[in-house]
C-alpha cells in the first residue's frame, strides 16, 4: 500500500493541521469553552463583516448581521456535526441573515456608492478603493465613482438570491458547489442563478461597456 | 454544441467553473462561431466592469466595535442557553445512536463489560490504597475545617482541570500568609487552596477575572493578580497579563480598571501590548481619573513615538481640561529626557 501520509505536500500537511486545530477548537467550544468560541470568532469575523458590509452597504446592518450570526453559531454549535467545513456552516448562517435583510429592505438607497457608518456619517465606498495605476487622476476617480454607483444600483435590481450568488462567486471568489451548500441548494441551481444574474447585469449595464 | 448551451458555458468558463473537457468543447465551438466569440468578450467585460465595485476590508474600529458588542451579548446570555446546548448535544448523541443501532448495541456491550471489569479493578485498587487516601483527606480537613464540612471537596492546587471549571465563586486570601483560596464550580462546587506563587492558582485567578459568579469575586481576583504584579511576582505568566489587560479594557467599574492598571504598571516598559492597552485606555476610558492614572503609568515609555502621538492628540483636542494639561506637561518633559 502507498504511504499516503508521506506523499502529502507541505502545503497539504499545513492545511490538514489547520483543519485539525480548528476541529479541536470547535469541540472545545461545543463542550462549553468560551475561549475556544472566541478564537473561532476571531478566525472568521473579518470575512463575515466583509461579506455583510459589501452586501448591505451599511455598517450598522453589517454589525447587526455579525452579532446575530455569531450568537446563532454559539447557540447552535452543538448541532454542528462536521459534515461540512465550519467555514461553510458559518457562511450559511451569514448568507441567510443577509438574504433576510435584503428581502426586508424595500427601499433602495438613493446614493448607492455611499455607506452609512457607525456615527451615521456617509462614507464613500469607492473613494476607499485606491487606484494604483500611474495614470490615476481626479477625473478618472470621479469616473470610477460614477461607475461604481451604477454597478451597485444594477446589483440592487437583482433578486436577493441572484445578488447573493453573484456576490459569493464574483466578489468573494467561492466555488459554486460551496455556494450551493451554503444556500441549501444544488450546484446546478447555483449555476443557473449565476447565469440569470449575469444576464440581468449585462442588460442593466449595457451602455457602460 | 448549440449557441444556447455555449452561452451558459461561457458564463461558467469566465468565472472558472467549467470542467476542462467542456472548456475544450467550448473552444472548438468558439473557433467557428463569431457570435459566441462576441458573447464571451461581453461577459469578460462585465466581469472586469463589476470588479470596479470592489470589496473593502472592514476597518479596525468596526471590527473592534462588533467584537465588543458580541462579547457583551454573549456575557448576557442566560444560563438557559447553556442548558439548551447541553440538551442539544445529548439529543444529538441519541440521534447518532438511533442512526447506528449496531454501534449502539456494541457500545452497550462494551460499556457493561468495561464497567464491570473497571469496577472490579477499582475495588481492588481502593482496598490497597485506603490508608494513604484517608491521610490526605485528613490533612486537607485539618487545613480547612470550615470549608470541608459540607459536600464540597478541598483539593490540592494542581488538581483542577481548567476546562472543566464552570465559574469562579469565591476568592479569599488567607490573612498574613501567601495562601489564597479559590472556590470554583464544576458539576459539584469545589475548592482549592494554594500559594499565590503556584501557576495553577494564578491560572484560576486569571480565570476568575472572566468567569467569576459575581463582580466582587472578579474584582478580588484582579486585585490579587495586580498586587502580585506590583510586587514583581507572577506577572510573567501570559494568562495573568492578559487577564489584567482584559480587566483594564472591559472592567465595568473604575475600581477594577484602576487595579488592573496598577498591576500592569511594572510591565509597561517591557511589553508593547501592555503599553498599547494602556494607550487605548487613555484614549477611550469613560472615567477621567483612570485616564489621568494612565498618563502617569505611561511615564517609563513617554519617549515612544506612539505615546507621544497620543499625548499630542489629546493635549490639543481632548474635551477634558485636566487631561489636556496633564498630557501637555508630560509632553513638555519628553525633550529633556531625549
Amino acid at each position: 500500500m502507498d504511504d499516503a501520509g508521506g506523499k502529502l505536500s507541505a502545503e497539504e500537511r499545513e492545511r490538514l493541521e489547520v483543519r485539525a486545530q480548528e476541529a479541536e477548537l470547535i469541540r472545545a467550544a461545543q463542550a462549553g469553552s468560551r475561549a475556544a468560541f472566541d478564537a473561532l470568532v476571531r478566525q472568521y469575523e473579518h470575512q463575515v463583516l466583509r461579506l455583510a458590509l459589501h452586501l448591505t452597504g451599511n455598517e450598522h446592518e453589517a454589525e447587526d448581521i455579525y452579532q446575530e450570526a455569531f450568537l446563532k453559531a454559539f447557540r447552535y454549535l452543538g448541532n454542528f456535526r462536521f459534515e461540512c467545513s465550519f467555514y461553510t456552516w458559518i457562511y450559511r448562517i451569514v448568507t441567510n441573515l443577509c438574504l433576510d435583510q435584503m428581502r426586508r429592505r424595500k427601499t433602495r438607497r438613493e446614493d448607492a456608492a455611499v455607506v452609512i457608518d457607525h456615527s451615521g456619517d456617509e462614507i464613500d465606498v469607492l473613494a476607499s478603493v485606491s487606484d494604483n495605476r500611474s495614470f490615476s487622476n481626479p477625473a478618472r476617480e470621479l469616473e470610477r465613482k460614477a461607475l461604481g454607483e451604477r454597478i451597485q444600483a444594477a446589483l440592487e435590481k437583482l433578486t436577493p438570491r441572484e445578488k447573493m450568488v453573484f456576490e459569493l462567486k464574483h466578489y468573494q471568489g467561492l466555488r459554486l458547489r460551496t455556494i450551493g451548500e451554503m444556500l441549501n441548494t444544488t450546484e446546478e441551481t447555483a449555476k443557473n442563478t449565476l447565469f440569470r444574474a449575469t444576464k440581468k447585469l449585462r442588460a442593466q449595464l449595457a451602455e457602460l461597456r | 454544441m448549440n449557441c444556447e448551451v455555449a452561452h451558459e458555458r461561457i458564463v461558467l468558463a469566465v468565472w472558472g467553473e467549467l470542467a476542462d473537457e467542456q472548456v475544450h468543447e467550448l473552444e472548438r465551438h468558439l473557433a467557428i462561431c463569431p457570435e459566441c466569440g462576441r458573447e464571451r468578450e461581453q461577459v469578460r467585460a462585465l466581469k472586469t466592469l463589476t470588479s470596479v465595485y470592489a470589496v473593502a476590508e472592514p476597518d479596525a474600529n468596526l471590527v473592534a466595535r462588533a467584537r465588543l458588542k458580541l462579547d457583551e451579548a454573549l456575557d448576557a446570555l442566560p444560563a438557559k442557553i447553556w442548558l439548551e446546548r447541553m440538551f442539544a448535544r445529548v439529543g444529538g448523541g441519541f440521534h447518532g445512536l438511533q442512526a447506528a443501532p449496531v454501534a449502539a448495541a456494541l457500545l452497550l456491550v462494551l460499556g457493561v463489560g468495561g464497567g464491570g471489569l473497571g469496577g472490579y479493578e477499582l475495588a481492588v485498587h481502593r482496598a490497597l490504597q485506603t490508608a494513604p487516601v484517608r491521610s490526605v483527606a485528613l490533612a486537607n480537613s485539618a487545613a480547612t475545617p470550615e470549608t470541608n464540612s459540607g459536600a464540597k471537596t478541598v483539593l490540592p492546587a494542581s488538581t483542577p482541570e481548567m476546562d472543566k471549571v464552570a465559574n469562579i465563586s469565591e476568592v479569599v486570601k488567607v490573612p498574613n500568609s501567601r495562601m489564597v483560596e479559590v472556590r470554583y464550580n464544576q458539576m459539584v462546587p469545589q475548592q482549592v487552596r494554594g500559594s499565590l506563587d503556584d501557576p495553577a492558582m494564578q491560572r484560576l485567578l486569571s480565570l476568575a477575572s472572566q468567569r467569576a459568579v459575581s463582580a466582587g469575586v472578579r474584582d478580588n481576583s484582579v486585585g490579587l493578580l495586580a498586587a502580585e504584579c506590583r510586587a514583581g511576582r507572577g506577572c510573567r505568566e501570559p494568562g495573568v497579563r492578559n487577564a489584567l489587560m482584559m480587566a483594564l479594557r472591559y472592567g465595568p467599574d473604575e475600581e477594577v480598571r484602576e487595579k488592573a492598571l496598577q498591576g500592569l504598571e511594572p510591565l509597561v516598559a517591557e511589553d508593547v501590548q501592555v503599553r498599547n492597552a494602556i494607550l487605548s485606555t487613555l484614549m477611550n476610558d469613560s472615567d477621567p481619573r483612570i485616564r489621568t492614572i494612565s498618563i502617569n503609568v505611561l511615564e517609563p515609555v513617554e519617549g515612544d513615538t506612539s505615546v507621544r502621538e497620543v499625548l499630542y492628540s489629546i493635549s490639543t483636542s481632548d474635551e477634558n481640561q485636566q487631561i489636556r494639561d496633564v498630557s501637555r506637561q508630560m509632553l513638555n518633559r519628553v525633550p529633556e529626557i531625549q
